[in-house]
């Protein structure tokens, strides 16, 4: 099992060379790489680790959203390729030196599904079970007051839903 | 405990669509009608919500467990119950006398 495990920050322009570096410390095992889309950017996350897997380093970065590069690792992990594709198809993220032809997606898709700007087209479509009041359901007639405040479902925003 | 269902208690329940509106997956449907009691001595009739259904549709269920935590009447629970087999989506969707019934009595 991992027993060190480090975290660290680093600058876009620094993440290249940081995973180089690293992997000439000896953090020579790809365990992943992955993305989460922040209010500040897209944040780039790769996790490495000792061939013992002794010790490991999560390094990240944060991208900010009107530019989304970040220079390829997969020439130094040719693992993280295929990650980095995923990243890219999922949240438009621009590895420069890999190719980034899309893994599953069709292009004309449109934007990246898993940003957090992204309107998930089946949410809009389907109904909210939570909008149901139990004081409109007797025999069809309004019985009792029905709430002030119109139910929205968490996380989604206002005008999200039509109705 | 193996998180494999999500068992409901009725009685508990007082329809307050706390596990339907947290619900990520939006899998939980219920109904329920309000009624007017009268208890002896109470100087005006009570409203009380009733329970007229309660479904889990298990094909779109991520087994978070979000609606278990958020249940203020401890009226979902975890259970090790696992028969969830089906070749067709209507049968995922358990109504109250399944999530009750189908309980593991085990434990």
């Amino acid at each position: 099992m991992m027993n060190v495990s480090v975290t660290e920050t680093v600058s876009p322009e620094k993440w290249r060379e940081r995973v180089l570096q690293a992997h000439d410390h000896g953090f020579v095992f790809f365990d992943f790489l992955t993305a989460i889309d922040r209010d500040s950017g897209v944040e780039v996350v790769v996790r490495l680790a000792f061939n013992d897997l002794s010790e490991s380093i999560s390094l990240s970065t944060s991208i900010n959203h009107a530019s989304l590069r970040l220079d390829s690792i997969a020439d130094i992990f040719p693992g993280a390729g295929w990650h980095e594709r995923e990243v890219g198809e999922m949240f438009g993220m621009n590895f420069v030196g890999n190719d980034m032809q899309q893994l599953l997606r069709h292009e004309a898709l449109g934007l990246p599904p898993m940003r957090k700007n992204v309107v998930l087209s089946a949410r809009v479509v389907a109904e909210w079970p939570g909008a149901a009041e139990p004081e409109i359901k007797q025999d069809g007639r309004k019985v009792g007051n029905p709430s002030r405040r119109r139910q929205r479902p968490p996380g989604v925003p206002e005008n999200w839903l039509q109705s | 405990m193996i998180h494999s269902f999500i068992a409901l208690l009725p009685d508990k329940c007082t329809s307050c669509m706390l596990c339907v509106r947290e619900c990520p997956a939006w899998c939980i449907h219920l109904d329920s009608h309000t009624e007017e009691v009268t208890e002896p001595g109470a100087r005006r009739p009570k409203k009380i919500n009733v329970l007229d259904s309660f479904d889990i549709d298990y094909s779109l269920c991520m087994y978070c467990g979000i609606c278990v935590d958020v249940c203020p009447f401890d009226a979902l629970e975890w259970d090790q119950h696992r028969a969830l087999i089906s070749d067709s989506r209507v049968d995922l969707t358990l109504g109250i006398t399944q999530l009750t019934s189908e309980k593991d009595s085990a434990n």
